[in-house]
């Protein structure tokens, strides 16, 4: 079975994932997933394509920390974050987070909030190509 | 040595991925901050994110210890 949290360039199956999600527990009645993907449009201009760069030991180690977190505070059976690196397509994946609890609400409220924290916490960079050049992406509050 | 590290819109800027600098008794991330800031003033300003040794830092005046691996960083767009 492939990490519970893992960045990597390639594609990932959001069924894969789940399934990996919900064969750690027998006891979970929700699950909570986020997917983060590439928007072709973005402040007014064409996005043809998205580059991501991370510092790739700490930027794992984070997310490790975030998903541990996350079970600690929600009391979640189990937690999965996928992110991926390189170079994204608009339409493609990004970012896939999934929550495991026994209730609904503690896995959509750790799901909304692990996405939130990843973004505050995680080293990872984002640069858009457009018709008019590449740019590093300056994030929204 | 001081093993610094950029990526993203700071390695863009500094057009490096890694530099070093010399450790010197004392040398804290403020005062390594402003020696890179003298070179690479541009990308300094972008750099509103510290870590050493992979673990976020907000102290400027922690003493470096030689052979720390320190990143200055600008904010995350990741997600």
């Amino acid at each position: 079975m492939k990490e519970a949290v893992r960045i990597q360039q390639e594609d990932f199956s959001q069924d894969e994932e789940i399934r990996a999600l919900q064969a750690s527990s027998k006891r979970m009645g929700g699950i909570a997933t986020f997917l983060g993907c590439a928007r072709d449009f973005s402040e007014g201009r064409e996005v043809s394509e998205i580059s991501f760069d991370a510092y790739g030991s700490m930027a794992l180690s984070e997310l490790k920390r975030l998903r541990s977190d996350a079970i600690e505070k929600y009391a979640l059976l189990d937690a999965r974050i996928v992110h991926r690196v390189g170079t994204v397509k608009g339409g493609e994946n990004i970012v896939f987070i999934a929550a495991g609890a026994e209730h609904r609400v503690a896995a959509l409220e750790a799901c909304r909030w692990m996405i939130d924290e990843l973004k505050q916490r995680v080293p990872i960079w984002k640069k858009e190509f457009t018709p008019q050049g590449e740019s590093w992406v300056t994030p929204h509050p | 040595m001081i093993k610094v590290l950029f990526f993203g819109p700071i390695a863009a800027a500094t057009g490096a991925r890694e530099v070093s600098v010399a450790h010197v008794p004392g040398l804290t991330l403020g005062s390594l901050k402003e020696i890179l800031a003298a070179q690479y003033p541009e990308a300094m300003h972008l750099a509103t994110m510290m870590a050493v040794n992979g673990e976020h830092v907000r102290d400027m005046s922690l003493a470096l210890a030689d052979n720390s691996e320190v990143a200055f960083m600008a904010k995350f767009s990741g997600g």
